[in-house]
C-alpha cells in the first residue's frame, strides 16, 4: 500500500474550482503515476490550464486537495511552495522567458537561485542544457531574437536546470508550425526517455497526444470525460469521439 | 445595473484595491529589512528609475523657481517688500514645492514605467514563471525597485530644491536686480534643518506610496496590452491623488512636530 502511495506522483482528489460564476472544475479526480507521461487533450477553455497550475499551487483549489510528490500543495504556504517548486518544472504556453534577461542567463536563473554553483560551473551548464535542447551557442541572444520554437526550447532547458522530477507542460506546441510542433513533442519523449521524470502535458493538439503515444485523458465540464488509450478514444461516445475524429483520428 | 449595485461595486473594487495595497506594503516592508538584500538589483533600478529622472527633476524645477521668483516679486513689490524674495522662494520649495512637483512628475513617470514593465511581466506570465521556479516575485521584482525609491527620490528633491532656488535666483538677478549673494543670504536666513528635513521626510513617504501603488497595479493586471494600458493609467492617477492628500497629513503632522 505504501509503495503504492509512493508511485503517485499526482493525485487529484474532488478538486473543484470556480472562477466567479463559471465551475472550471468540477470534483475531480486524478492520479498520475511516477515516471508515466501522460496527455490532458480538451476543447479550449475547458480548464486544462487550471488543472495543471493547481499542481505546483499556482492556483488554489477552491474545495478538495491536490497531492504532488507526496505534498499536499493545497495547504502549503508560499514559503514551503518554492520548496516543493523546485522539484517540479513548469512549461509555459507562452514560454515565458524573461525578456530583460538572455538566453543564457535565462536558463541560469534557477541555478543561481537555488544552488552555490561558482559562475564557471554555470556556464558550462548552461551551454549543456542548452545543447540538449538543440540550442548550442545561443546564450547571448535576447529572448526577442528567437522564434516561437526556440522559445520552447529556451524555456524547457531552464525547466530542466535543476533536473525536476515532474515536468508540467501547458500547450507546449500552441502557436507553432506542425513540424515545429512535432520537434518539441519528440523533444519531450526525449527528455521523459532520458531523465526518467513524470511529464504532464496539457495540450488541444490531437497530433502531439498520437505522436506521445500514451496515456491520454479527455477534459470536458471540468471532469474527466474519459481515461485510457488514444485509439480506444476513438471508440469513446459522445464529445470525446467527435473531437477525436475531428482531429483525423478513427479508429 | 442598478445605481445601488454600482456604487456596492464601486465601493467593493476600491476596499479590496485598498486592502490589496496594503496587505503588499506588509509584505514588502518584511523583505525589505530582512535578508537577503540585492544590492545589485537596487543599484540598477535607482540608474533606471532615479538616475534617469535627473534632466525632469531639474528643469522643472528650475522653472517652478523662476516662475514662483516672479509672481513673489509682483506680489511683494506692493507691500514694497520685494527685497524678501529669498526667503518666500527658498521656504516655499524645500518645505513644500521640491518634494511635492518631484514626486508628481517623477513619481508619474517612474511608477507608470514599474506598472507598465511588471504589468507585462504577469499578462505574459513571467511572475508565475519566477514563482514556478521557486523564487519570491516581491523579493525579486518589488523590493529593489522600493528602495531605489526610497533612495533615488529624496535624492532628486535635494536636486530640485537647489535647481528651483538657483532658478529664482536668475529672476531676481535679471529681473530685479539684486545681487545674488544678497538673494542667497535671505535664503538661508530663515531656513533651519527643520524645513530641510520635513521635505525630505515627505519625499521618502512619497516614494514609498508611488512605489506600492505601481507595483501593486503591475502585479494586478490583467487582459493583456489593454489591461496593462489601463493599469498604467490608473497608476498615473492614483499616484496624482495620493501625492497631494498625503501631502496634507505630512505638512500638518511636520508642522505639529
Amino acid at each position: 500500500m505504501t509503495e503504492r502511495r509512493e508511485a503517485v506522483v499526482v493525485e487529484f482528489f474532488e478538486v473543484t474550482k470556480s472562477f466567479g460564476t463559471k465551475r472550471v472544475l468540477d470534483r475531480l479526480s486524478f492520479t498520475v503515476r511516477r515516471g508515466e507521461t501522460v496527455v490532458v487533450l480538451g476543447a479550449s477553455g475547458s480548464g486544462k490550464s487550471v488543472m495543471l497550475k493547481h499542481i505546483n499551487g499556482l492556483v488554489r483549489p477552491d474545495s478538495g486537495g491536490v497531492l504532488a510528490l507526496g505534498c499536499g500543495v493545497s495547504h502549503l504556504e508560499e514559503e514551503q511552495l518554492a520548496e516543493l517548486r523546485r522539484r517540479i518544472s513548469y512549461i509555459f504556453q507562452q514560454s515565458a522567458l524573461f525578456d530583460s534577461l538572455s538566453v543564457g542567463e535565462n536558463v541560469a536563473y534557477p541555478l543561481r537561485l537555488h544552488t552555490t554553483l561558482e559562475e564557471e560551473e554555470i556556464a558550462e551548464r548552461v551551454a549543456t542544457l542548452l545543447a540538449r535542447v538543440g540550442l548550442a551557442g545561443t546564450e547571448r541572444l535576447e529572448p526577442s531574437q528567437l522564434s516561437g520554437g526556440m522559445r520552447k526550447r529556451v524555456a524547457l532547458a531552464r525547466g530542466l536546470a535543476l533536473g525536476p522530477e515532474l515536468i508540467l507542460y501547458d500547450e507546449p506546441t500552441a502557436g507553432l508550425d506542425p513540424l515545429t510542433g512535432l520537434a518539441i513533442v519528440d523533444l519531450i519523449r526525449e527528455v521523459a526517455a532520458t531523465s526518467g521524470a513524470t511529464s504532464l502535458v496539457v495540450t488541444h493538439d490531437l497530433a502531439a497526444a498520437r505522436r506521445l503515444d500514451c496515456r491520454v485523458a479527455f477534459l470536458e465540464n471540468g471532469r474527466f470525460a474519459f481515461d485510457g488509450r488514444l485509439e480506444e478514444a476513438a471508440a469513446a461516445p459522445g464529445t470525446v469521439r467527435s473531437f477525436v475524429q475531428a482531429g483525423g483520428f478513427h479508429d | 445595473m442598478s445605481l445601488p449595485e454600482r456604487l456596492y461595486d464601486l465601493t467593493w473594487r476600491r476596499v479590496r484595491h485598498l486592502g490589496g495595497v496594503s496587505l503588499l506594503a506588509v509584505q514588502t516592508a518584511r523583505r525589505m529589512v530582512m535578508p537577503p538584500y540585492n544590492v545589485r538589483a537596487v543599484v540598477a533600478q535607482l540608474e533606471a528609475l532615479g538616475v534617469r529622472s535627473t534632466n525632469l527633476a531639474a528643469i522643472i524645477a528650475t522653472f517652478t523657481g523662476m516662475v514662483l521668483a516672479l509672481q513673489t516679486a509682483y506680489t511683494l513689490a506692493a507691500f514694497g517688500a520685494k527685497l524678501y524674495i529669498g526667503e518666500v522662494v527658498g521656504m516655499s520649495l524645500v518645505r513644500e514645492l521640491g518634494p511635492v512637483l518631484t514626486a508628481l512628475m517623477v513619481g508619474g513617470r517612474v511608477g507608470a514605467g514599474i506598472t507598465a514593465e511588471l504589468g507585462a511581466m504577469t499578462v505574459s506570465e513571467q511572475v508565475d514563471a519566477l514563482r514556478s521556479l521557486g523564487a519570491d516575485p516581491i523579493r525579486e521584482l518589488v523590493v529593489p525597485r522600493m528602495w531605489a525609491l526610497a533612495i533615488g527620490l529624496p535624492l532628486l528633491t535635494v536636486l530640485a530644491d537647489a535647481m528651483g532656488i538657483l532658478g529664482g535666483m536668475l529672476i531676481s538677478t535679471w529681473e530685479l536686480g539684486l545681487d545674488p549673494s544678497f538673494y542667497f543670504s535671505h535664503v538661508l536666513r530663515l531656513m533651519g534643518y527643520g524645513d530641510f528635513l520635513s521635505g525630505l521626510g515627505k519625499s521618502v513617504c512619497f516614494a514609498l506610496a508611488i512605489g506600492l501603488i505601481a507595483a501593486y497595479n503591475g502585479l494586478s493586471a490583467r487582459g493583456g496590452a489593454d489591461g496593462v494600458g489601463r493599469a498604467t493609467t490608473d497608476t498615473v492617477v492614483a499616484i496624482a491623488i495620493t501625492v497631494l492628500g498625503l501631502d496634507f497629513f505630512l505638512t500638518k503632522l511636520f508642522l505639529s512636530l
